[in-house]
């Protein structure tokens, strides 16, 4: 388990350079055509590793703490502990930071899953691009309220809510997805005019 | 019928013909009480503020006032006015420790420490919404123990100073009073960096006193100003006996790292957790620990 989260913390990390280099990729192409063939597996690719992003997240938040093993009652343990990050924000009252500190991390866990997946690409990557646009808009709050607090990502090293933890969440985190999300609604877009080109060809031919 | 005889017989109660007037008691009375007060101040324990000028400046008065027939034997340690033979007097008050700033068993399953800075707001308002409520709950119930660590931000003006008259305090055993009072009525020293009048408010004027020793050397002035060392984050040279404590605290704070006050960093039996900054609401903060407990 260790490794598997390390695994996607690595991914999660640099993922964003895999990502931007292939949008710089199928930018570069030209042809229409050779742009889609190019495009799909990036858009795999880029399931993945934004997909890791969550995961990575996800896995931050519910770790057992150094001297706990798995379990319920370290899972329960973690998730509290990330109640009190949530809290610190000040943003909910104390019910509305337990909640979403109970809800974020499995919130986290499947929307992950999902863009792994692949099914409706459209639609994950979108709820993932949200989902970092909030993550950022509490950091911002968080920055602007003088509140010197521990940005509570999960992924990395502790970073303190400002602008260095935006930056960097911007870069990381929320450019990759992003970018998955204009690829993925561009290229179901093509494909749908492509074939409705197909379609009207192969029916004006057969009518001939 | 009774009639005034001179001489001892005056004085004896019950004698034939002696008439006790009140006047004629008068002396026996007066040597009396100063014979007794005599033999209480050469009996008692030293006093515990008792520096020894203090100390010597009881001895020639009582000797000089006592009766060479009654108060000799009680008199003899101060009459002779040698410095020496003043034993228990004349050392002062046994030398105080390390300011204890902490509240609960340090025996209880877990364990937190508090980085925070007197006139910082945050800290403020974790004491008051927070910490009382887990002092009188868990703290009270050895579950938790609780430290407080100092960690004075230069941007606060008087922040270092609170930090000194606090462990001042402690050093008397009057922490928590004045911890409560400096919390309770921030707004106001932080103002115009007048600490003392509340460190006096949650003390006996007694205790002021000592706290007011302790803090010889230590510049506690109304202006609030800080030690030269403390802007060029260099350690003091001892000039200010509780500086040194403050400064330790620092060099924990420094290791963890505290970056902003307040950090709180939570030890489960012997598990250092991630440190955490920021407020935490006391309903969030209790169901942590509860987690930790269930384990």
């Amino acid at each position: 388990m260790t490794l598997l989260g390390s695994v996607l913390e690595w991914l999660a990390w640099w993922g964003y350079c895999f990502v931007v280099a292939g949008a710089i990729a199928v930018v570069l192409v030209r042809n229409p055509e050779m742009r889609l063939k190019v495009l799909r597996p990036l858009l795999v690719l880029g399931g993945v590793l934004v997909g890791s992003i969550f995961l990575a997240a996800a896995y931050g938040k519910l770790k057992p703490f150094p001297g706990f093993s798995w379990g319920w009652t370290s899972l329960r343990i973690s998730i509290t502990y990330f109640a009190m990050q949530v809290g610190s924000y000040e943003i909910l009252p104390p019910a509305a930071s337990n909640f979403v500190a109970h809800v974020l991390p499995f919130f986290e866990l499947a929307l992950g899953l999902w863009l792994v997946s692949g099914i409706a690409r459209r639609y994950s990557s979108l709820l993932a691009s949200l989902a970092f646009f909030c993550f950022m808009s509490a950091i911002t709050y968080a920055w602007l309220g003088g509140k010197k607090i521990n940005c509570g990502c999960g992924i990395g090293p502790d970073e303190q809510a400002g602008p260095g933890a935006l930056l960097r969440d911007g870069k990381r985190f929320f450019l990759p997805s992003l970018l998955m999300m204009i690829g993925s609604f561009y290229y179901t877009r093509r494909k749908r005019a492509s074939s409705v080109v197909v379609e009207t060809i192969g029916s004006a031919a057969h009518a001939d | 019928m009774a009639h005034k005889t001179g001489g001892v017989d005056a004085y004896l109660p019950g004698a034939q013909g002696s008439t006790l007037s009140a006047w004629a008691a008068l002396p026996f009375f007066v040597i009396l009480a100063l014979g007794m007060a005599t033999v209480s101040c050469s009996k008692a324990a030293p006093a515990p503020s008792s520096a020894q000028p203090a100390t010597t400046g009881q001895a020639p008065a009582s000797s000089s006032s006592a009766s060479p027939a009654k108060s000799a034997t009680a008199a003899k340690p101060p009459t002779s006015g040698a410095k020496t033979t003043v034993k228990p007097a004349a050392k002062p008050a046994a030398p105080l420790g390390a300011p204890v700033k902490t509240y609960g068993s340090s025996n209880a399953p877990i364990t937190m420490e508090v980085f925070s800075d007197y006139e910082c707001p945050s800290c403020r308002n974790l004491y008051e919404n927070t910490l009382r409520s887990l002092i009188n709950d868990y703290v009270a119930a050895g579950k938790v123990y609780l430290i407080h660590r100092d960690y004075p931000l230069p941007m606060h003006k008087y922040g270092y100073e609170a930090a000194r008259w606090l462990n001042a305090s402690a050093r008397v055993g009057k922490f928590a009073d004045v911890e409560s009072a400096l919390y309770d009525n921030q707004n106001s020293w932080a103002a115009d960096g007048n600490i003392g009048k509340y460190v006096l408010a949650a003390m006996s004027p007694a205790e002021f006193k000592r706290v007011e020793t302790i803090m010889h050397g230590c510049g506690a002035d109304s202006a609030g100003t800080k030690p030269a060392s403390f802007a060029l984050g260099q350690s003091a040279g001892a000039a200010c006996s509780v500086d040194s404590y403050i400064e330790a605290d620092r060099v924990l704070g420094n290791k963890v790292p505290v970056q902003a006050t307040p950090t709180y960093v939570i030890t489960y039996k012997g598990n250092r957790l991630p440190a955490g900054s920021g407020f935490v609401s006391w309903p969030i903060l209790k169901q942590f620990f509860d987690s930790l407990l269930s384990q």
